[in-house]
């Protein structure tokens, strides 16, 4: 028939066009305003003080002043690359959000262009030269070491194309000729691949098993076995026939083992490489971690201190801030300890000190009451820690003037080893109380 | 006690991933069936430590233990117990024991599934391969980034809480689990890739089997990102949802290659076709997926998201190395056996058209990867000069490749296998095409302008009317059938539901939701418009069409919180509450919007500056045109997916796409392959050209 | 309609096979094509392409240090600072160069940065030392808050040195600052010569003006 059609679909082209360019403003252009200069210039600098967000989207008070200065600036007269040079001689050029198109950075728009270019290029010649025929797909099929098994792949896979144009021409979805060439096209390939030999498909040679059961009725009880939820796990290669229930096992079984065959040595040595590469990313990462170890950490490198380690831990920072001067914090160190472990006798023997360094400064009687209570538990509790000593005589020697007392402290003091640089600060202290008491100075105490 | 519970857990799974892989490699190397079998049994063991770890995690934030790093970092007493629970994921160690139990989920779940074929070596070594992967991701947990090492010093009183970002919004709750159960999801079509190229059986149907696992994989990776520019659109107060982040980026790449392999695969599976494109995307997909958990919790690029630094970047980075070159290396190895048995016959085809989307996908990531990446290899290059690459570049550059994915998903479902002619396509696409090219002209004839939005609006509409018209072919066959086995027209109206589900029918619902996502991104990028408005309590302003009444202010006091609000009343409707809130103590003020979101626009309030002693309030407004449409369309995908989830007819690869020829003895059904493809040479004939009176006109009467 | 007639010939007999002889062009035996490249290796190379293009992503990932610690590099290093002038948090008018011949260190903080609060101590430090040298001064800018929470945090601080209030953000702007705590060294002829943008210490500072007298500043 020669019916006039409606030219459809150029006359959707057509309106398309039109109203496309229409739309997009190409036709009409007006120069831009201010403030739509301001929103372009806006959407491409950097929000100073945030991550990835633009000046214009931003609320952040730096934001706001980059906006601010845009506007003044654009009223000023001052075209949109000045005000973008204005602002990268102030941030750096990282505040542009979009990379410049010159120096390195104009790969970033260059590589995506190549890459698709490229692709698109690949794709087009592989596909012309397969529509020339050029190129013969199954070289490697034939010749004298064959692989039956690929040779068998390639048959199946002709036969299925040429069921698959038979059922699409059926229905209509490919045209004469378009079948005919494909039909030739895949005809000629297997033709090619030499006549058919028995036994060199294991695989299909099970089809007539299947297909006597009947076409509806295998799809009837695959489609069962489908719904039921796929439990039994039907291996399916295309080709393979899927037989209902238990047929389709074995034969997975028959072509499993066949395929492997001939590749337990490659199979071997992967593995091995596999968990070699894995032992030694092992080996490696293992000192890697287990170098720094804190005291108390385990292996696994988690930190877990038992209570004693803990104790020592605490104290240690205590005389640590103490060191530095922060009696305050100290004291609230030592303090914490205490609520914890009363009767722990370092901690009382430095608050104690604590208390009467900070209550002798503020004459705090309280403070200084309490000082002595605490050194006289610490004293009580371990008699030979020198520190308590050194404490309570220079306390007794300073606060009560009791000179005597002090020298019977000082002599518990020595008679506990005190290591050499306390004994050197505390030389003067201990003279003047046993010159005081008048009594000799012991021996061990160094000079000056 | 917590810390011990949880190391003990995490033990176990590297104990059963290690031992699992040995008697695993052992079955294989020495062909024992029993080992084989035998190593099934170290999946739920990895799954058991997950879940005790994980159970001593949360029972150590739920009681406050601030005995624990990590619990003493991400918690304190005053935080709510919503924030507990979700505290275990709101940092780093606590990120991969979440890894690590989905991970362990999946192992089980793979080892129950392929139970009966546990004897095959191919199941065997994708269950090695995923025992590799967990064991990597416990090992982690042990060393790294341990999750239960203990606090030095003394046991502090009161934690630090969870960043202020995480503790405003419930959304917390879902985003990063679902992100986790698509990404870590990935893992097993990979662990399978992997082992069909070891055994070589590369020509089996594996994708087929392990089709619903990547579509659910899929689905929750898409509900993660949508969830996660919801959250970034309600709780970050900027007024947009995606903002280019490299934290975004590592969460998107995976999903592009992965929807380009759900896609793929459908070639593979009808024509054996595209072998190499398919395993190199699972492959692809995996390495970005640890890639992707690379630069966000390596502290290498900072964001938004950033996670603080950590030591466990470099072990990431060589994980994924040694996963690309494995996978690339099996590849490579592999190369001669994996050609394909034939080509694609001509590119006007559904081949071709699978093989443009696989371009263009693959394109979009490499744009998404080098404009993420970019700025560090500058540096590097540059010796500390330094450059950004943001949103400008990417909409440049992704803009053109969706409009030309909208375009692929208008085409391709008119498309017919093998071979087409115009003439075929020019009757099938004319009234979809009518339909868009009048929505163009709707919309310019409406005032809409910019040529972006315009032809995504129009291919949009392309595609959606293409996509709607496969699914009344589709409903229409299914009836037809109904009607053909005898049914009453009423039950066989109803029986159309058929035509809904199954592979093809939910991916044409899938791509409606696609288009209501381009429009609706479209709309609201496009014709957004931001602003202020200052008012006094008590008076209305005026923006972009819409009027804000500041009503009134009130201040709320909770344990963890103080907020300032205000009630604003907008269009004369509902009162909307920005606030900013002050967290504990000391800390910036942040900021909460209030947003009235409906069908044609939503109008976005927050408050910018509120004055020290009485006066003007500042608000900021932002009115975007179509952002409810993101999450419709979101929501249109997910129903899609789980739709075609659904089994629906069988076919046989030898149906056409169209539809029964007349007096065909089999119904054939829509494209709705729920399971593998079946051959069944004796049915089809295959021998000598079918007679006249079988065939259809082309292009005639078609069922998809 | 009509059966479909092959190209060029007879149309085919329905019922015949695959078999060679019904095809009408057949093709030349095996032995007479050509052996064309089959492109073998094609997967190999591009294998090892796609190896070499990830070692080298992976070789500069590997070595970027956190971003946290990576320095911005500032435009103005080498230039002439830009103007200081302002209203200090006392009221009181304030600009640059106060003291001629002596080096200036610009510091831009906030009261709600924990950055901050960690080099407050070592600036008290630095100033205190360089009060008595004469050698440099102190001066410091509020970045993005309130004055009012500015001048009580210099104050428990113990920072006696001027800090202008910076209402609108037009200081940090000029300066390039994007986040507190920034230190500027400028000096004595109006160069900025150095930048940092993590928190300083005294030992940093002394050290950039060491170097900064030494290189004939």
């Amino acid at each position: 028939m020669n019916r006039r059609h409606f030219p459809l679909w150029t006359f959707l082209g057509v309106v398309l066009v039109v109203a496309l360019l229409v739309g997009s403003g190409a036709l009409s252009s007006t120069p831009p305003t201010p403030a739509q200069r301001a929103a372009a210039i806006e959407s491409v600098i950097r929000c100073p003080s945030c991550e990835d967000l633009s000046v214009a989207v931003s609320s952040a008070p730096t934001a706001v002043t980059v906006r601010a200065t845009v506007v003044h600036l654009i009223d000023q007269g001052q075209s949109d690359q000045q005000i973008t040079d204005y602002l990268v001689t102030r941030y750096g050029s990282a505040i542009v959000l979009s990379p410049p198109a010159s120096g390195w950075s104009v790969l970033v728009w260059i590589l995506p262009l190549a890459v698709g270019v490229l692709g698109v290029a690949g794709l087009v010649v592989v596909l012309a030269r397969r529509r020339r025929g050029g190129r013969d797909l199954d070289a490697d099929v034939r010749g004298d070491s064959v692989d039956p098994v690929a040779l068998a792949e390639r048959r199946r896979f002709l036969t299925q194309s040429l069921a698959d144009a038979d059922a699409e021409y059926l229905a209509g979805d490919l045209s004469d000729a378009d079948y005919l060439s494909l039909r030739q096209r895949d005809l000629a390939r297997l033709a090619s691949l030499g006549p058919v030999t028995a036994g060199a498909d294991p695989v299909a040679g099970a089809d007539p098993v299947a297909g006597a059961s009947g076409a509806s009725g295998a799809s009837g009880a695959s489609g069962a076995s489908g719904a039921a939820g796929g439990a039994v796990a039907t291996v399916t290669a295309a080709p393979m026939t899927d037989a209902p229930s238990g047929e389709g096992s074995p034969e997975t079984a028959a072509g499993g083992p066949e395929k492997s065959t001939g590749r337990p040595g490659r199979n071997r040595w992967f593995l091995i490489a596999a968990v070699g590469c894995f032992v030694a990313a092992l080996v490696v990462a293992v000192p890697l971690f287990a170098t720094n170890r804190l005291p108390g950490q385990t292996p696994t490198g988690s930190v877990s201190l038992s209570p004693s380690e803990q104790l020592t831990q605490s104290l240690d920072q205590a005389a640590a801030v103490e060191n530095q001067g922060q009696l305050g914090l100290a004291a609230q160190l030592y303090q914490s300890v205490l609520t914890g472990h009363p009767d722990n006798e370092v901690a009382l023997a430095q608050l104690g000190w604590l208390e009467y360094r900070i209550g002798q400064q503020g004459a705090s009687t309280t403070l200084l009451a309490d000082a002595r209570a605490k050194l006289n538990q610490a004293a009580a509790l371990a008699p030979g820690d020198y520190a308590v000593h050194l404490y309570l005589g220079t306390m007794l020697l300073q606060q009560d003037g009791n000179a005597a007392g002090a020298a019977d402290q000082f002599r518990m003091f020595l008679a506990s080893s005190p290591p050499a640089t306390v004994l050197q600060q505390a030389a003067p202290t201990l003279r003047t109380a046993f010159t005081h008491a008048g009594q000799p100075v012991p021996a061990g105490v160094p000079a000056g | 006690m917590n810390g011990t519970l949880g190391h003990t857990g995490v033990l176990l799974g590297l104990a059963a991933a290690v031992v699992g892989i040995a008697v695993l490699a052992v079955g294989l190397v020495r062909g024992r069936t029993s080992a084989l079998r035998g190593g099934r049994v170290y999946a739920p063991l990895i799954l058991l430590g997950g879940v005790v770890a994980v159970f001593a995690m949360q029972r150590a934030l739920v009681t406050h233990d601030f005995s624990l790093t990590y619990v003493a970092d991400n918690n304190s007493r005053s935080t709510p117990l919503l924030y507990s629970i979700t505290g275990m994921w709101s940092a780093l160690a606590g990120s991969i024991l979440l890894w690590g139990v989905i991970l362990g989920g999946y192992a089980t779940a793979m080892v129950w599934r392929f139970r009966r074929r546990a004897d095959d070596q191919l199941v065997a070594w994708a269950t090695l391969v995923m025992y590799a992967v967990a064991a990597f991701f416990f090992g982690l947990m042990l060393g790294p980034a341990d999750p239960f090492s203990h606090v030095t010093g003394a046991v502090p009183p009161d934690g630090l809480g969870p960043n202020v970002l995480l503790q405003d919004n419930p959304l917390v709750l879902f985003h990063p689990p679902m992100l986790y159960l698509g990404l870590v999801g990935f893992t097993l079509p990979f662990a399978f890739a992997v082992a069909s190229l070891v055994t070589g059986r590369v020509d089996e149907d594996w994708q087929g089997e392990t089709r619903r696992w990547t579509l659910f994989a899929w689905t929750f990776l898409t509900i993660g990102i949508v969830l996660g520019a919801w959250w970034s659109y309600q709780v970050l107060g900027w007024g947009g949802f995606w903002a280019w982040d490299p934290v975004e980026n590592a969460s998107l790449l995976p999903w592009l290659v992965g929807t380009a392999y759900l896609h793929s695969v459908m070639v593979q599976q009808r024509r054996g076709l595209l072998r190499v494109w398919n395993l190199s995307l699972v492959i692809a997909t995996f390495s970005l997926t640890i890639l992707g958990t690379f630069l966000t919790r390596s502290g290498v690029i900072q964001s938004v998201h950033s996670f603080s630094t950590s030591v466990i970047g470099p072990l990431l980075l060589g994980f994924f190395g040694l996963v690309l070159a494995v996978g690339v290396g099996l590849i490579a190895w592999r190369g001669d056996r994996l050609r394909s048995p034939g080509g694609i016959d001509s590119p006007v085809s559904r081949e071709g058209a699978f093989l443009a989307n696989n371009l263009l996908f693959v394109l979009f990531t490499f744009v998404v990867l080098l404009g993420t990446v970019f700025p560090l290899l500058y540096e590097a290059l540059n010796g500390g000069a330094q450059v950004s690459v943001g949103a400008p570049y990417f909409n440049r550059l992704v803009i053109p490749l969706g409009l030309g994915l909208l375009f692929l998903m208008a085409v391709a479902p008119a498309l017919p296998w093998r071979k087409s002619s115009t003439e075929v396509m020019r009757r099938r696409l004319a009234v979809p095409a009518a339909l868009g090219v009048l929505v163009v002209v709707g919309c310019v004839l409406g005032g809409i302008t910019g040529i972006e939005p315009l032809l995504a609006f129009g291919l949009g509409a392309f595609a959606a009317a293409s996509a709607g018209r496969a699914l009344v072919l589709s409903v229409r066959a299914a009836w037809r059938t109904a009607r053909a086995a005898g049914q009453s027209p009423a039950r066989a109206a109803l029986a159309g539901w058929r035509g809904l589900v199954g592979r093809a029918n939910g991916g044409m619902i899938v791509h409606i939701g696609v288009v209501v996502i381009a429009v609706g991104l479209a709309g609201a990028t496009a014709f957004g418009h931001r602003g202020t408005v200052v008012l006094v309590q008590g008076r209305t302003g005026a923006f972009a069409g819409h009027t804000v009444t500041f009503v009134g202010t009130r201040t709320v006091r909770t344990p963890s919180h103080v907020s300032r609000q205000a009630l604003l009343r907008v269009d004369g409707g509902g009162i909307f509450t920005p606030a900013i809130s002050q967290f504990g103590s000391g800390t910036q003020a942040v900021g909460t919007p209030s947003v009235d979101s409906s069908v044609t626009a939503d109008v976005y309030l927050t408050i910018n500056s509120i004055p020290d002693k009485g006066g003007a309030w500042t608000f900021g407004v932002v009115v975007q045109p179509l952002v409810m449409w993101l999450w419709i369309g979101g929501g249109l995908v997910v129903v899609g997916s789980v739709l075609s989830a659904v089994p629906g007819r069988r076919r046989r690869p030898t149906d056409p796409v169209s539809a029964p020829a007349a007096g065909a003895a089999s119904p054939v059904g829509p494209l709705a392959a729920g399971e593998p493809q079946v051959d069944d040479p004796a049915a089809v004939p295959t021998v000598g050209s079918p007679s006249p009176a079988e065939r259809q006109p082309v292009g005639a009467g078609e069922a998809s | 309609m009509t059966v479909p007639v092959a190209p060029g010939g007879s149309p085919e007999a329905p019922g015949a096979g695959p078999a060679p002889s019904t095809v009408r062009s057949a093709p030349p035996g095996p032995a007479t094509i050509p052996a064309v490249r089959p492109g073998r290796h094609t997967a190999r190379w591009v294998g090892l392409t796609v190896l070499v293009v990830a070692a080298g992503l992976i070789a500069v990932l590997a070595t970027r240090p956190p971003a946290s610690v990576v320095e911005v590099q500032s435009p103005l290093v080498g230039h002439t600072s830009p103007p200081v002038r302002g209203v200090t948090v006392d009221g009181h008018v304030f600009a640059l160069p106060r003291a001629p011949g002596s080096y200036t260190v610009l510091n831009f903080f906030a009261s709600w940065c924990g950055p901050c609060q960690q080099e407050g101590p070592e600036l008290v430090k630095f100033a205190f030392q360089h009060q008595q040298s004469g050698d440099a001064q102190m001066v410091g800018v509020v970045f993005d808050d309130t004055t009012a929470a500015a001048r009580s945090y210099q104050a428990t601080l113990g920072a006696s040195w001027p800090t202008l209030a910076d209402p609108r953000g037009s200081l940090a702007l000029s300066f390039g600052v994007r986040a507190p705590p920034s230190t500027f060294l400028i000096a004595p002829d109006g160069r900025v010569v150095a930048y940092i943008v993590a928190p300083v210490t005294a030992a940093d500072l002394d050290g950039l003006i060491a170097r900064a007298k030494a290189s004939g500043a």
